[in-house]
């Protein structure tokens, strides 16, 4: 289906047989007698056609849709959940149609098992015969060569058997492939002739991009078998770990298990952001920095590294990428008993715009008597505007939060995991009616002694994204082999000179024929002219060393 | 000019080549897709031997004798500050729990663990917590709550975590496994640790039933 030159079409070459495709199908089935076997062939031919495997892969681009549109259950179980329970008419449906889990559902699967076998189908039987075109000789000499699109016609001294000699070896030295008659004067075959083809290397390139294009298939299933990719949001001074618990986003292959993870930590020892500060362009960032340490495996030696966008650290068969950074408020939060209940850096999500204007939730599942909920703003470089806060700069050169706190049920004891920057407020009850807005080091006693939360700080945080793609450096080698054939198929042409000597007049008469695939042609008329020179030239040279001029004898 | 097996003699003839060459590379390429998956499917689902699940139940399993991996060692601070050493729990039937403050199925079935912790304790069965992706505060907050009295060490980064992930497969908190007197991994709850599933391989592995 890929194939740049089918060589089925080749008008002369005796090689290529007739493509099976032309042949009818099923509505008109020959001689009325259609079984198993012609069945089988049809659905073959008809998955390996060109037509099935594009819709194929417009159904496996339509079948990602709703993995795209819809919350799925690997990725978001709680999204989900939401839906099944604000549409629950249409999400049993959507879930026995396997919506939810589109890239683990069967008819996912099936789509893209039988796009691999319908490429599968369509280039292997096209890479044997490719190869068969590879290996053939040339076809025999034709009976006459003035018909051929190039011709040239001259007479020698030197007889047939010789003339053909020469013309063999100045054909071979031009690195011809030659193909002499099996019996040297087969009176039945013509007499003397030699059939020569070069060009060779445009059937080995279609060849080698077949068999790339093949490699790439292979290449891309073993990157989505075994290889895994993984986010993970870091604050500066954590470690991580790579394994499965210590990960936010884990999307494994098939065959990738949490223990094929590799054994690599990271710690964050210190980001920095810089911003262009004044002109046009303030506000933009000029420099990211991150400071990492790392170790390959648990008790290796530990190594310092850094992290800059689109450089990614190579640790362990595994990328890590810097993908993108934010703001981390630290709180402590004191329950009704004065107890420390949380104590932690609390990373907030800042929107695309708004100068890292960030949002973010604190948790308190075990402060007693009630469960304490917060939600939050953190504004880097803040400004009242008209009674709203707006960051006016990216770094934190005026950093506040503006708090809202509840108190009540978090829905954390049981259901369904809940992500870290949502807060269900169903079960709680508000506590301050406007947004409490704290500078560093300054608390808010909520009401009703519940207890105290202290904004103390603000540390960075980057996220990674990590990526172990298996296929990666495979897919791209077959995809440069692929490239490689193509250009060879494209700018090499397969041409061919025959030469004939048969005895006639007072000596002998050479012809010499040609012809080159017309596509791309150019070129081939100057080489013929020269060849066809160089052959006479030589038959001249070698006709003057003759002694004698060659007598005409019976039976040539 | 086609593969080695389509130049047998009967192929030789046009009229049968051309069908016969469709037929045989469909069928092999069916086969081969086939075996494939066939392959593929005893690869990812085999291997299990030695390992029996405790109530039909996949995510609770017991590990045959000489099919126990290995428990690795690991030295940690627990909430309180110390240092703890796993190795020191050698000799004992050691309960050893995955949790967080924030898991929200850690927290349904916290007070299960603290009810058999508190009915095996007597019996020599130790009882460990791994606090993973926590902070000290919420983890103390949290024992409290659940009135969990058996140590936890502290595992911010998922290091002890990623330790266990080489021999057991750990895929998040809350994760159980219970390990016998010579330091090997006899049993384990993937998920929400349930008392029928604890107290099977408790039995199992201390020889007694009911504590």
């Amino acid at each position: 289906m890929t194939d740049v030159r089918a060589p089925e079409t080749d008008p002369f070459d005796p090689a290529a047989e007739p493509d099976d495709q032309s042949r009818p199908g099923p509505a008109s089935p020959g001689r009325g007698t259609f079984g198993a076997a012609d069945w089988l062939k049809w659905v073959w031919r008809q998955l390996t056609s060109m037509r099935i495997a594009l819709v194929l892969l417009f159904l496996l681009a339509l079948g990602s849709v709703p993995g795209s549109m819809l919350p799925q259950q690997g990725t978001n179980p709680a999204g989900v959940q939401q839906y099944d329970t604000s549409h629950p008419a249409l999400a049993p449906w959507l879930s026995r149609l396997g919506l939810f889990n589109v890239f683990g559902a069967p008819w996912f699967a099936a789509i893209y098992l039988l796009l691999f076998a319908s490429l599968v189908g369509c280039v292997v039987p096209r890479t044997f015969r490719l190869a068969g075109s590879a290996r053939t000789l040339p076809p025999r000499a034709p009976r006459n060569l003035a018909r051929l699109p190039r011709s040239a016609e001259y007479a020698t001294a030197l007889p047939p058997a010789e003339a053909v000699e020469v013309a063999a070896r100045v054909l071979s030295g031009h690195g011809f492939r030659l193909r002499r008659p099996v019996e040297p004067a087969d009176p039945a075959d013509g007499g003397h002739w030699v059939s020569a083809e070069k060009g060779y290397l445009r059937e080995a390139g279609n060849l080698l991009f077949h068999l790339a294009l093949l490699g790439v298939l292979v290449s891309v299933a073993l990157g989505g078998l075994f290889g895994y990719k993984a986010d993970r949001l870091l604050v500066q001074g954590d470690t991580f770990a790579d394994t499965a618990s210590a990960l936010d986003e884990f999307y494994p292959g098939r065959f990738v298990t949490a223990a094929d993870l590799g054994p690599f930590t990271i710690t964050l020892n210190k980001f920095d952001a810089s911003y262009i500060s004044s002109g046009q362009q303030r506000g933009q960032p000029s420099a990211f920095d991150a400071q990492i340490s790392y170790t390959e495996q648990p008790g290796g030696p530990t190594r310092a590294g850094q992290l800059e966008v689109n450089r990614p650290l190579s640790v362990d068969g595994a990328k890590v990428y810097l993908i993108g950074h934010g703001y981390a408020p630290e709180f402590r939060v004191t329950d009704a008993r004065g107890q420390v209940v949380y104590n932690a850096a609390t990373p907030f999500i800042s929107g695309t715009t708004g100068n890292f204007l960030s949002e973010g939730v604190v948790k308190v599942p075990d402060a007693q008597p009630e469960q304490l909920g917060f939600t939050g703003v953190f504004v880097p470089t803040a400004v009242d505007v008209g009674g709203t806060l707006e960051s006016v700069f990216p770094a934190a050169d005026n950093p506040v939060v503006s708090l809202i706190a509840y108190a009540g049920n978090l829905g954390m004891n049981t259901g369904p995991s809940q992500s870290v920057y949502q807060l269900d407020t169903s079960g709680m009850q508000r506590l301050t009616a406007n947004p409490q807005v704290l500078l560093p080091g300054q608390s808010l006693k909520l009401p009703g002694g519940r207890g105290t939360i202290t904004f103390t700080g603000y540390v960075p945080w980057v996220s990674l994204a990590i990526t172990h793609d298996p296929g990666q450096l495979p897919a791209l080698i077959c995809g440069i082999v692929a490239l490689g054939g193509l250009l060879l198929s494209f700018m090499i042409r397969r041409r061919r000179v025959f030469v004939r000597a048969r005895s006639g007049g007072h000596g002998t008469v050479v012809q010499v024929g040609g012809l080159a695939r017309t596509d791309a042609s150019g070129g081939f008329e100057a080489e013929f002219a020269i060849l066809a020179a160089e052959l006479r030239s030589a038959h001249e040279q070698a006709g003057a060393h003759q002694p004698a001029a060659h007598q005409p004898q019976e039976g040539e | 000019m086609l593969s080695p097996v389509l130049r047998a003699p009967w192929l030789r003839a046009p009229w049968l080549r051309a069908r016969r060459r469709t037929v045989v590379l469909a069928a092999a390429v069916l086969a081969g897709v086939l075996l494939a998956g066939v392959l593929l499917a005893g690869w990812a689902g085999g291997g299990n031997s030695g390992v029996t699940d405790v109530d039909g139940n996949a995510s609770a399993v017991i590990y045959q004798a000489g099919h126990r991996p290995l428990a690795p060692d690991f030295t940690a601070a627990t909430l309180t500050g110390a240092k703890l050493s796993f190795s020191s729990y050698r000799g004992k039937v050691v309960v050893l729990n995955f949790w967080g403050s924030w898991c929200v199925p850690c927290r349904e079935e916290a007070s299960t663990l603290s009810y058999v912790a508190a009915q095996y304790q007597p019996s020599g069965v130790s009882f460990l917590g791994v606090d993973v992706r926590d902070t000290v505060a919420s983890a103390k907050a949290f024992a409290n709550r659940f009135h969990i009295t058996y140590p936890s060490v502290s595992d911010p980064s998922s290091v002890v975590t990623l330790d266990f992930t080489a021999v057991v497969p750990i895929a998040g908190t809350p994760t159980t496994l219970v390990i016998d007197r010579t330091g090997h991994i006899a049993g384990a709850v993937f998920g929400t640790a349930t008392y029928p599933e604890l107290t099977a391989i408790l039995a199992k592995v201390t020889g007694k039933a009911g504590g």
